[in-house]
Parts: C-alpha cells; structure tokens; sequence
C-alpha cells in the first residue's frame, strides 16, 4: 500500500482585512489599520509589503492595488499556514450571491431581508432569463496563478444556490396562485439550468481556458428543500458539461442524509467537501461515540461509494482553535469508517470569513499539523508486521 | 359579503431599524434609540394598514428575532441558544432548549394597539415543539406556555389570536395538533394559519381543530385540494410572502372567485406567512393590494 499522504484545502472566504474594508467603503484609516497591515506583512513575510504600508498611509493607492494586496495577503496566509491548495480568500467579491447577481444580466436587486437576530443579507429578484455576456473570475484567477506555486482551486456559486437565494419574478410567477406542486418545481428546474448554463459554465469555460484546474460549487442550499436535491445535481452537471478540469462541490449546515442516492448522478465529481466540525464533539477520540458529527454522514460515503469526502475538521463558527490532536482524531476516525484514506482530503467546514485572522492562521496552522500526524499513525500502522 | 383580511407575523424592519439595532451591536447607538425607531416602524406599519382598510390591526411584531423567542426568554425551563435553519428558508432562528419543565413566567406585552381592533401572532403548539426538537411536547408547551399567553392578549383587548405553524403541513402531524389545541383557552378566537406547504392533504382532519380558521398557503396548496363545502373559514394566503413580485388585485379576485364556489364557511384574507421575508418596501405595497383586493371583491358582493 502506498503512503497516506492527505490534501489540505481551504474552501473560499476569508475575512477582508480592515484596510481593505476601509478603503472600499470610504472611510479613513486608522493608526491601528496600518498597523494591521504591517504585522501581518511581516509576520507572512509577504514581499515588498513595506509598499502597502507606505500606500495606506500615504492614501496613494487605487482601490485596485488594495485588492490585489488583500489577494495576496490571503494567499500568503493559507500558503504560510502550510495548505496545499489555496485561492485568494474570495477577496475581490462582495458576498458569495451578490457576486454573482450583480454581474448577471436578469437580476435586479430587491432589498435586505432579515438571515437571523439583526443579521441581512441582500436579496436579488430573476426578472428576465439569467445571462453573461463573458466570464466573470478569469482575471481574479490569473492573478492567484502569478501569485501562487500551489494547487489553485476556484470557489464559484451553484446553480440551485442562485435559484433558492433569488426572487422568481419571473420563471413561475403568472399563475402561481393556487397552482400545482409540479409546475412550481418546473419553474424552479428552468431557472437552475438557465443559471447553470447560461451563467456558470461560461465562467467555467473561461477559467479552464486560462489554465484552471480545479473548479469547486458551492451549494450552501443544497437540502433546503430536499425534494429538489435532483435539481442541485442537474445545475452541477450543466454547469461542468465538457469541461476537462477537477470539479467539486462544497455543501454546508445542511441534511447530508437528503444527498443520497441523487449525488450518485454528479458527473465526474471529485469530492463533497462538506461541514462536520460544527455539530462534532471537542473531545479527544477515534471511537464512533467520540466523533458524532461525523458518524452518519461518513456511512453515506461509505454505503454508496461515492463520491469522495472533503473532511470539514475545523468549525467557522467559533474561535475555539481545535488542537491537532482533534483534527488528527477525525480523520483517523473518518479513514477508519471510509477504510479507504485516499476518499479523504481536509478542509475547514466551510469559508472562514467570519473568524478573524489571528483565530484562522491558527486554526489553519493546526489543521495541517494534525493532517501530518493522523498520516503519521496511518503509516505508521500500514508499515507494522502484522502479528498473528 | 363582508371579507375580512388581515396581515399577521413578523413584519419586515425599515432600514432605519435594521440600521439601528446593528448599530446597537457594534455599541454605537442606545437602547432607548433603537426603541424609539421601533415606535415610528409601528406608527409606520399601523398606517399602512389603516390605509390598507384591514380588519384588525397587528404589530408586525418588530422587536420579536423569531417566533418563539421572546416566549423563550419569558419562561422558566426554556432557553434559546443554537442557531438552527428554519425550514426551507435561507433564515435561520435560535432553537430552544428546554432545561426544566416550561412554563411562561411573565407574558410578552400586549401591543401597543387600539384595544378589540387588534390580532397577535403565536406559534402553534406544534411549531413551539418542533422549535424544541422535540425536546418539550406541544401540550405541555400549549398548556404551560401559550394558554396563559393568549389569556394575557384576550385581557387586553385581542380580538384573534393567529398559530403559525410550518411544521404542520409537512409532517402531517394532526393527531399531536389537535391534542394541544385542546389544551388552549377559548376566551379569544383563534386561526391555525399554515405557511409554506401544501395543506391539502391534512385539511379533511383538521375540520376538527379547535379554531375558527384554517389558514393556507395558496402559493403550496393548489385550490382543488380544498374539499367542497369546508366546514372552517379559509384564512386564504393570497400575497406570496416568498416572492417579491406584486400581486394583482384582479388575480387575487379572479382566485376568490374560484374559492368561493367551493363554499367554505367563511373567507379571509392574508399573506401566506411572516411579510418579513421581502423588504420592507415590498411587504408595505403588498399590504396596499391586500387592502385595494379585499375592497374590490367587496364592492362585487
């Protein structure tokens, strides 16, 4: 058998720096902000940061020069860190959605509307047929290329995310008084595949003819209404038709066991990178009972055999800095169920955006040290005579 | 013939509250301000449907996060803490925990409306469970909890009580329902109002709920799935809260039409759920086309 060796990847968002922030909303900058910027130039040893420094504090720099810092600021962190695969914290893009629904023809923008407590989020409204007249991230992907000698993985939003996020002005809204269940989900069907084909794939076509090897959904909705998972599957799969590249799909804080059997019909997926941490134990331990968040969902894989597991170890939702003896702990755990390691790659739950940096560099950092010491114990055992 | 119509739940905050309270979070504006936005938000909301012409009056319940809590928070046993997707919605409220035996120590403040003209909205006793994870039984939450609730809205002068429940159409759940609506005082009339599902298949066995209206949602349920002569009134969800496109009077009048000639006992008119799910500036001109609806289909009786 040959060496365990696992992936580590992040999967999208970091928090933008406050310079960053700052500058884009036009605020000032405080003493504190360009402090910011030099610690942390220093402290990823990130070239010729001395320049963004001197720029913030100065007020000399475009608002473009700020972004393709705050990219490479983000690249240095998950490359210092020691991941694998790295993009650039999606630092150009607004929000995983707007991103997307501002950029489209066949949006327009309705408003905020309550997520929970007194957090908003923007919703848009599909008024006409979704489409682009070109890609959208090529520039920001042959950017992280120059920057970054490591395996680049592009985060794009999914087809049915878009869909299950928008208003339909437009797909069912005549006649939607009193209509069928079927004619619902038709119109829901036909604004995934428009989405789909008419405003993903041309990105994915774009980034691949610029060299990108690796494109990741992201479905954060994917089982908000599990009766359409299969249109999730369908935007998947419309969205890569023919495109010769890696293609994975991130689903978070949802019901994996909706998934099942329908991913199964994913073309020439890599991986689910999905979240487990946050419903996970923080105790130490490999037995079923220690690692709760993880249990039923690793059967699934296990059961039908496909696709493999992006294994979310680290929770976004808080700062606690898991030790990488529980990182190790759940991917022995998780290798132990899948009895396969190489199903298996590490990942954080999902974008880290809303953690800081201090709390992300050392999640991160813990991450990766407790990948190579789960390696460590599966090669380890692999390598010992077996006693009979 | 007299419609009534009626817009209950969580009504969406303007931007100046929304600004407000995140304004509170960040420890840049005072409590005693963002209570003064949430009064001009009620002064604002209460004209909208006064202008509307609408039958009773509701808060839009501006200073309640979710459902269920502000009942949480004013009951022994019961805390709210996870945060928990709230069905098929890209929102999400704070699960309840319960850590004794619930019971409601101290019950929300009725709203601030003129007394006989106003409705409130609670969680159906189903819903409350559900919000538990099961954890307390929609009896006990309906018995220890909603019951002296309403009491406190029917003493201060409510005329309906509105039980949302999302969960109902789902689960199907009719037996556990009809248990813990009996458990519920009768001092004030009460609707089981059920957002965002196909009601169809559970309307037969809920003609015998303890409730003068059954509210459902037009936008899930198809109208042939109302059984001919329905013995309840129809609390009809006509303005889809879900989607940001303006109903039509003529639509809606079009589909009271064809509600009618199934003969239920009554008919009302509503949203099919909480108006919080547009902005504000869309949830206010929906208000106005319930109004210029249920007026129009008066003036043709």
């Amino acid at each position: 058998m040959s060496e365990v060796r696992f992936r580590t990847q992040e999967i999208g968002s970091l928090a933008k720096p406050s310079w960053r922030v700052k500058t884009f909303a036009g605020r000032p900058l405080e003493d504190q902000d360009i402090e910011e910027a030099g610690r942390w130039g220093k402290q990823l040893d990130v070239d010729g940061h001395e320049e963004l420094v001197e720029g913030l504090r100065s007020n000399s720099l475009s608002r473009e020069q700020v972004d393709d810092w705050a990219a490479i600021y983000a690249l240095r962190l998950l490359e210092t860190a020691g991941l694998d695969v790295v993009y650039d914290g999606e630092q150009r893009r607004t929000e995983m959605y707007d991103h997307v629904a501002a950029f489209a023809d066949g949006f327009e923008a309705r408003g905020i509307v309550r997520s929970f407590d007194n957090k908003y989020y923007a919703k848009a409204a599909v008024v006409e047929p979704p489409s682009v007249t070109g890609p959208q991230d090529v520039e920001e992907y042959q950017f992280v290329r120059e920057h970054t000698d490591r395996i680049v993985k592009v985060p794009l939003t999914g087809a049915y995310t878009m869909e299950d996020w928008s208003y339909d002005e437009h797909y069912s809204h005549e006649g939607a008084l009193g209509g069928s269940a079927e004619r619902r989900y038709e119109g829901r069907r036909r604004f995934v595949v428009d989405v789909a084909r008419n405003v993903i794939l041309p990105n994915v076509g774009g980034l691949v003819l610029a060299g990108a090897e690796w494109i990741q959904i992201d479905e954060p909705a994917a089982t908000t209404k599990p009766d359409e998972v299969p249109l999730v599957v369908q935007g998947f799969n419309e969205a890569t038709r023919g495109v010769e590249a890696k293609k994975s799909m991130h689903i978070c804080f949802s019901d994996y066991s909706a998934l099942w059997p329908h991913v199964l019909e994913l073309e020439d997926c890599l991986e689910l990178q999905l979240e487990f941490a946050n419903r996970d134990s923080r105790e130490l331990g490999t037995r079923e009972e220690d690692r709760p968040g993880y249990a039923d969902t690793l059967r699934l894989f296990k059961e039908h055999g496909y696709p493999n597991v992006g294994l979310g170890v680290l929770d976004i939702h808080s700062d606690f800095v898991e030790p990488a003896e529980l990182v190790r702990d759940r991917i022995l755990y998780a290798a132990e169920v899948l009895q396969d390691p190489s199903r298996i790659q590490v990942n954080p739950d999902c974008g880290l955006r809303t953690r800081s940096w201090d709390v992300v560099y050392e999640k991160l950092v813990n991450m990766v040290e407790g990948t190579r010491l789960a390696e460590r114990e599966l090669n380890r055992a692999h390598a010992a005579p077996s006693i009979r | 013939m007299e419609l009534k119509a009626y817009a209950p739940g969580i009504y969406p905050r303007s931007e100046a509250l929304v600004q407000a309270t995140r304004d509170l979070d960040r420890g840049r504006t005072s409590r005693e301000a963002v209570d003064r936005q949430v009064e001009s938000d009620l002064g604002e909301l209460v004209g909208v449907q006064e202008r509307a012409g609408l039958s009773l009056l509701c808060d839009g319940m501006l200073a309640w996060q979710d459902h269920f809590r502000p009942l949480a928070e004013r009951s022994d046993g019961l805390d709210a803490r996870p945060l928990t997707r709230f069905l098929d919605t890209n929102t999400f409220i704070r699960a309840v925990l319960v850590e004794g035996e619930p019971r409601l120590s101290e019950p929300v403040p009725a709203p601030a409306l003129p007394g006989g003209r106003w409705l409130a909205t609670l969680p159906s006793p189903l819903a409350f469970s559900r919000a538990t994870n099961g954890a307390a039984s929609a009896q006990l939450l309906a018995a220890n909890v909603l019951a002296p609730q309403i009491e406190a809205y029917a003493e201060a002068g409510g005329s309906l009580i509105v039980l949302s429940d999302p969960f109902m159409a789902r689960e199907r759940a009719v037996k556990e329902l009809l248990g813990s609506l009996a458990e519920l005082p009768t001092s004030v009339p009460l609707a089981l109002q059920l957002p965002f599902g196909d009601a169809g298949p559970v309307l037969d066995e809920l003609a015998a709920a303890p409730v003068q209206a059954i509210g459902i949602d037009f936008y899930s349920t198809s109208l042939e799935a109302l059984p001919s002569g329905y013995p309840k009134e129809v609390m009809a969800g006509v303005i889809d809260v879900r989607s940001s496109a303006l109903e039509s009077p003529e639509e809606i009048g079009r589909f009271v039409e064809g509600l009618s000639a199934r003969n239920p006992a009554g008919i009302s008119l509503s949203p099919n759920g909480d108006l919080q799910f547009v902005p504000e500036p869309i949830a206010r001109e929906k208000i106005a086309r319930l109004g210029r609806s249920q007026t129009a289909l008066e003036e043709v009786a």
